[in-house]
């Protein structure tokens, strides 16, 4: 029932999680459980939000919430967001760390895998 | 002899020999005795001596009377005969029997006279002794006859009976139950059994018993040795008087007499046929026995012939009704199927249906498997399941050769297999397990052939009807998915189509939306008559006309003419309704025409939602109507709102199309400051509900910018992201530039989600109500909510959606009065200073 918001698939040792239109208050949490379920056995996280139109405090929660989770476990994890737009924006004004983001997913995967 | 020479009648006659009193007492025809009044014997003629053999020394002086009669009589002399004597001095034609001196005994009838002396004390007994011998036995023999005639007349009476029972019984099994009662009270046996032709799998089968632990009841083959089967080859009435006969013959009989305590059976064929001029032919064996060795008499063995004549008439008129019973029963059940089947239009829904009439009425399994998509189809019914290595061999047996496999005894399936063909081509089987006595028949399999032919000509109907649904289904999918033009701040589009829910095939409505040129916009919304892919394949027809036609110059009534032309080649397109119209995007000028339509909606900023009732014409092509074609202007302001739509959204049965029209628009007025984005789905929803008859298309067109952007959404997370829409578009169509868009959305957003979340955090039904306005060098959005706000900020995520409005935005100002209201401003062109 999420499959609109969120996809999956491995890109190098790296589950990539894929989203895209609108994350709001409205669909976080089933978002959130989507993303829990495929990413706390991975060995690291890709998050690409390039294709993400709209973010909210909501979505920002269940990004922290992952990141949190992960770190705990030592593991890495990247968020791809684009030069400008929405995520980016909202992820900003959160004041996300800089080692989190990134712009190119290909070199986001690089560096996880080093 | 008198003097006359006559006789002398007045005097003895004088006999021409000498006869001597004496002689005449010793050797009378008759016993004589004297005996005192205690009845010992003083005197006894010859006669009484010789017929009983005693000595007269025996008797005289030693002897009464009573101590010559056997056990019984003694009694009878001491209560009756004495005290009869005694009162009336006589006694008559007492019978007695007297013990003769061998031991035998004598019947005699007896009479006696008691003498009284002077004074009247009792003197002396004489008695007379009458032999009786030859009158006992007469006696007895007419006892006998008595008794034979009552036992004939019972037994006539229990035909009788019988005979009326089967009259009455309408079926086999009541007529074995009839016939099965008769031997015990007719001829007094001691237990009964039937068994009856099964011709059709050419055996005998014990159907019914008084007795149910005798007898051997096991099916047999009219070819078997056993002694029921070889009575219903001959056809005549077999009675085995002794063990020794049984043994003799039949050795499986004499052991089951053996076993159970038989001595005699008798084995009568129930026969229809006169046996003159007809075959006599045997339908039965009623087999009845007795625990001793018994003899029928001629009268009996005649009475039995008749009860197995009776009942074989009564068994073959049963035969006959059952048979003419099932054939209508089974009539009955096909038409039935057939007219149970057409009531779903709907292939896996038929399938179900066909299996649910199988099971339980004529089969406690049936399965019905069908080779139609990549999967196949499979509905089955009942249980338990049989062997599935053995049906699926079954199943590609009967495929393979196209004719049925019936069930046969011992095939270790039970089950028959029909093929269910249409138009020569197997399109799957059926397999169904029928209760054992309903399998074989011929009947039975004409019936299961005609079942079959019915069922698949039902499911190769509704498989095309499937087909050509989906094949319509698709059409108009990809003719209505096709892109309405968006992205033009200039106006935004909503369109909704839902298709009727109770499985009808789908409709022929349509709408569509196209530039004609930069600045012209055409809308179109229409309805094709009928239904299925003829009405889908017609629409698609009636769009891509519509949209060749459609010209810069020409304008919404001459398109209409056009129409009327195109119907001349297209004639499914003839009496189809459409609204046109094509709106100035420069002038917002709005120009339409209706051929049979319903009149668009049109709300304008201020007031109420008018109905659009000028341009009317007929529908397309019509011929009775007036199709002078006309269309009218009418100049929209900006944040106008319009909705045209096919009748499925106001008809309703039962219900007058003006109140529809009313319904719509006071919905519609109630949706003023709803967000477009599921504004048409939400009319539908409320208008027609899920179940509804018809299809329902809509297509919502806002022109223009509104200079103020006003809309209420109810305390749903969900409507955020419709409110999010409407707002950007507003947002574009004023020019803002892309940061100041994001900036104002998330602040919007998180302010909306903060007063769903607290402001009405025990209120689902609260409305959110969002103002925004523009200037040239800011934008301003108000939120105001009227709940009752709790700790704001003590959340943290809150607190974060908070602080995410703060530094989205330049300046926000918390109004906390009666609810509250978040004021908030964002400077244009440029990062927040």
């Amino acid at each position: 029932m999420t499959d609109q918001w969120v996809t999956f698939s491995q890109l190098g040792i790296a589950e990539l999680v894929y989203l895209k239109g609108e994350i709001d208050l409205a669909n976080a949490n089933d978002i959130g459980r989507a993303i829990v379920a495929r990413t706390s056995d991975a060995d690291a996280v890709l998050i690409d939000l390039t294709a993400v139109s709209f973010l909210d405090s909501a979505g920002v929660r269940l990004l922290d919430f992952i990141v949190g989770d992960l770190d705990d476990r030592g593991k890495p994890i990247k968020l791809v967001v684009g030069e400008r737009g929405a995520a980016r924006m909202t992820l900003q004004l959160c004041s996300f760390r800089t080692d989190l983001l990134a712009t190119d997913l290909e070199r986001a995967a690089a560096e996880l895998g080093r | 002899m008198s003097e006359t020479g006559g006789p002398d009648v007045t005097q003895e006659l004088r006999l021409p020999w000498d006869d001597d009193p004496e002689d005449l007492y010793e050797h009378a025809p008759c016993g004589y005795l004297t005996t005192l009044p205690d009845g010992t014997i003083v005197r006894v003629n010859e006669t009484f001596l010789a017929w009983t053999g005693h000595t007269r020394a025996a008797l005289i002086g030693h002897r009464r009377f009573r101590d010559l009669l056997t056990a019984g009589d003694k009694i009878y002399h001491e209560t009756h005969y004495a005290p009869l004597l005694s009162m009336q001095n006589e006694v008559h034609e007492i019978a007695l029997e007297v013990v003769r001196e061998d031991g035998r005994r004598l019947p005699v009838l007896v009479n006696s006279v008691l003498e009284r002396g002077a004074g009247g004390a009792p003197r002396l007994i004489r008695t007379m002794v009458f032999n009786a011998t030859e009158r006992r036995s007469y006696e007895r023999e007419l006892l006998a006859a008595r008794r034979e005639a009552e036992a004939s007349e019972q037994r006539v009476r229990v035909l009788q009976r019988i005979v009326a029972d089967l009259s009455a019984a309408p079926t086999e099994a009541e007529v074995a139950e009839a016939v099965v009662r008769a031997p015990e009270p007719a001829f007094a046996a001691a237990s009964t059994s039937i068994y009856l032709v099964d011709v059709e799998r050419d055996q005998l089968v014990a159907v019914a018993s008084t007795d149910p632990t005798t007898g051997n009841w096991d099916d047999m083959p009219r070819s078997s040795p056993r002694a029921v089967a070889a009575v219903a080859r001959r056809g005549d009435l077999h009675v085995i008087g002794s063990m020794a006969e049984a043994e003799e013959h039949f050795p499986d009989l004499a052991e089951s007499m053996r076993r159970s305590g038989r001595q005699s059976v008798v084995l009568l064929p129930l026969t229809t046929g006169s046996g003159d001029d007809q075959a006599i032919a045997v339908l039965g064996v009623l087999a009845f026995s007795f625990r001793e060795e018994r003899s029928l008499s001629d009268g009996e063995l005649r009475v039995i012939r008749l009860l197995g004549q009776q009942a074989g008439q009564a068994l073959d008129r049963a035969r006959l009704y059952d048979d003419a019973r099932r054939r209508e029963d089974r009539a009955n059940f096909l038409a039935r199927t057939t007219r149970s089947l057409e009531e779903e239009h709907r292939l896996l829904q038929r399938a179900r249906r066909l299996v649910e009439r199988v099971v339980p009425e004529i089969a406690d399994w049936a399965a019905v498997r069908l080779q139609v998509g990549p999967a196949g189809l499979r509905e089955d019914l009942g249980g338990p399941p049989p062997d599935p290595d053995l049906l699926a061999e079954r199943v590609a047996e009967a495929t393979s050769k196209t004719e049925p496999i019936f069930a046969a005894d011992g095939d270790g399936l039970g089950c028959t297999v029909l093929p269910l063909t249409a138009r020569g081509r197997v399109l799957g089987t059926l397999a169904l397990r029928m209760a054992p006595d309903r399998r074989g028949a011929e009947a039975e399999r004409m019936f299961l052939r005609d079942l079959a032919d019915r069922a698949g000509l039902a499911l190769e109907n509704a498989r095309l009807y499937e087909q050509e649904r989906a094949i319509a289904r698709t059409l108009q999918r990809s003719l209505l998915a096709a892109d309405v033009p968006g992205g033009d701040p200039r106006f935004a589009m909503e369109t909704f189509y839902q298709a009727a829910a109770q499985d009808l095939e789908v409709g022929g409505d349509w709408f569509d939306a196209f530039l004609i040129t930069p600045n012209k916009l055409a809308v179109v919304v229409g309805d094709v008559v009928g239904r299925g892919i003829d009405a889908a394949t017609t629409m698609g027809q009636l769009r891509s006309a519509i949209r060749a036609l459609a010209s810069a110059e020409h304008g919404p009534a001459r398109l209409l003419e056009q129409l009327d032309r195109f119907c001349e080649r297209v004639d499914s397109a003839r009496m189809a309704t459409v609204v046109y119209g094509e709106i100035d995007l420069l002038s917002s000028e709005f120009s339409y025409a209706c051929a049979g339509h319903l009149p668009p909606l049109l709300h304008e900023p201020a007031g109420s939602p008018q109905y659009l009732l000028q341009a009317r014409s007929a529908p397309i092509g019509s011929r009775a109507g007036d199709r002078r074609r006309t269309e009218h202007k009418v100049r929209l302001a900006a944040g106008s709102r319009l909705l045209l739509y096919t009748d499925g959204l106001v008809e309703r049965r039962g219900r007058p199309i003006d109140r529809g029209f009313e319904i719509l628009a006071r919905e519609y007025a109630r949706r003023r400051d709803a967000p477009l984005k599921g504004l048409t789905a939400g009319l539908a929803d409320t208008m027609v509900g899920r179940d509804h008859g018809d299809d329902v298309c809509l297509l919502c067109l806002t022109l223009g910018t509104e200079e103020r952007l006003e809309r209420s959404i109810g305390a749903d997370p969900l409507q955020i992201s419709l409110l999010r829409a409407d707002l950007r578009g507003w947002l574009v169509g004023h020019a803002v530039d892309q940061d100041c868009v994001n900036a104002v959305l998330l602040a919007c957003s998180e302010a909306v989600a903060n007063a769903i979340e607290h402001g009405y955090r025990d209120d689902p039904f609260g409305v959110v109500d969002v103002s925004a306005t523009v200037s040239l060098d800011a934008v301003e959005v108000r939120v105001s909510d009227r709940g009752s706000w709790r700790g704001p900020g003590t959340d943290f995520a809150r607190g974060r959606g908070l602080q995410l409005i703060e530094d989205s935005m330049d300046e926000v100002f918390f109004d906390r009065g009666e609810g509250t209201t978040v004021t908030m401003r964002r400077h244009r062109g440029g990062d927040p200073s």
